[in-house]
């Protein structure tokens, strides 16, 4: 695991949840109380396919505001990981992981888009060096 | 002009902006000359990857392929210019990590190793409003417009990721801001506070209910100042208050009609470009009743 790996000193002081989009937003989401999750060892919980992690709107003030340096953000993206290890990760979100590996870019190239930079005087888009990514990609996933 | 000498940069465009807002591209492209900056174009970079999708997917995965682009650029050597908040925060965390952390650098280095490259946290990562503030000076970003945007009321919106995480970043503090204002007052705008200014677009959310109930309070309050425009720096930031300005009208009682700009679209028009070069039609939400306010169009006669 990379991230979010601070939580332990996490003293429960809540800077993390009043200026977080997420928890004026959204009923179930709360930073405070994933870290308390995480503190327990019950962030496996919120493994689930329809976590409530996903309600984060990865704006960085949670890591900003806590006086720990726990980094919220990170504890939750590192609950995100384990969500695609096994295998419960969003269908949208797997397309845009897919589209990199496969087209080397988020977005699916199309006429219009190359059209488009013709008619701004723009350099050709090249092919992203998929091949490169491929191989530097490869073994750790299993 | 503070120095003689021409600044190199690398420019990383990124997805989003060299594919669906290319006219953000050619704005950059145009007004970089006349301040003084060269943009060095290297080919081999592939999405940065972003920080949302590619890094909730695997944390390793995502540091991998943004050091791998970060290598591309150290081979040329100078600094990396990025456009986008999205492509700031995947290149700079991961210059940033790679270069304190030595055991991930390693194990990064390891894979990079299997295409002949190598991570060395050589060069910088900065986003184009920061070289503008720090490389040209605001001095010079006045000196290269010739057509003020006299009058022009711009309401701001940060986006995260220019300015957080404040630890990698290094911008200015998070919480009070002045870059953008400063940006903005330097091509003849007047930047108009809000309350929203540092909220979240809601975007990088994936529950789009919810990043739909964020759009509606930070539309009502740029609508309630009656500002001109909105002015921000971020291509998914752009995309979410455009077209999802429309789309918000279309289920909500109160209709948005807000045009937005990227900062480099609104020095593009002060430089004296004309609002095709910055490609203002590609706009969901027309921009004429701006253009019309700086005499850039006829009016439109009523009946």
């Amino acid at each position: 695991m990379i991230g979010g790996v601070g939580h332990s000193a996490c003293f429960q002081c809540g800077a993390c949840v009043g200026d977080c989009p997420g928890a004026r937003y959204s009923e179930r989401f709360n930073p405070r109380q994933i870290m308390l999750m995480a503190i327990l060892g019950l962030a496996d919980r919120l493994v689930t396919r329809d976590s409530l992690v996903w309600d984060c709107t990865n704006c960085c003030n949670c890591v900003e505001h806590c006086p720990q340096d726990v980094q919220p953000m990170e504890v939750i993206i590192a609950i995100k990981n384990m969500i695609r290890d096994r295998g419960l990760f969003p269908e949208k979100s797997e397309t845009i992981v897919g589209a990199v590996l496969e087209t080397g870019r988020t977005v699916v190239m199309s006429d219009l888009i190359h059209k488009r930079r013709r008619e701004l005087d723009l350099p050709a888009l090249a092919k992203p060096p998929v091949e490169e990514l491929a191989a530097i990609l490869e073994t750790d996933n299993g | 002009m503070s120095g003689n000498g021409v600044r190199k940069y690398i420019p990383f465009f990124g997805c989003l902006i060299s594919t669906k807002h290319s006219h953000f591209e050619a704005a950059v492209r145009r007004t970089a000359p006349k301040l003084g900056m060269e943009l060095v174009d290297v080919a081999g970079f592939t999405c940065c990857p972003d920080p949302i999708y590619y890094k909730a997917a695997d944390t390793l995965d995502w540091l991998t392929v943004a050091a791998r682009n970060l290598s591309v650029a150290e081979d040329v050597g100078h600094d990396v210019l990025t456009c986008c908040s999205g492509c700031t925060l995947t290149l700079s965390e991961a210059n940033h990590t790679l270069t304190h952390d030595d055991g991930l650098r390693e194990k990064v280095n390891q894979r990079l190793k299997k295409v002949g490259r190598e991570f060395k946290g050589t060069i910088r990562v900065r986003h184009i409003a920061t070289v503008l503030r720090d490389d040209v000076g605001m001095e010079a970003v006045s000196a290269s417009v010739s057509r003020p945007l006299e009058g022009l009321r711009v309401a701001i919106h940060y986006g995260c990721h220019l300015l957080k995480p404040e630890r990698i970043m290094r911008v200015e503090d998070p919480a009070r801001p002045v870059i953008l204002q400063n940006l903005l007052r330097a091509i003849g705008a007047e930047p108009v506070f809000n309350t929203r200014h540092m909220f979240c677009c809601g975007k990088a959310c994936q529950d789009e209910d919810l990043s739909g109930r964020i759009m509606h309070d930070n539309l009502t309050e740029f609508s309630d100042l009656d500002v001109d425009a909105l002015g921000l720096i971020c291509p998914t930031c752009f995309d979410e208050y455009d077209l999802g300005q429309i789309q918000l009208s279309r289920k909500s009682d109160r209709k948005f009609r807000i045009p937005v700009f990227y900062y480099f679209q609104l020095l593009g028009l002060a430089q004296g470009f004309s609002p095709d070069d910055v490609g203002l039609k590609r706009h969901k939400v027309s921009a004429k009743p701006v253009l019309e306010k700086l005499g850039l169009v006829a009016p439109v006669k009523p009946g």
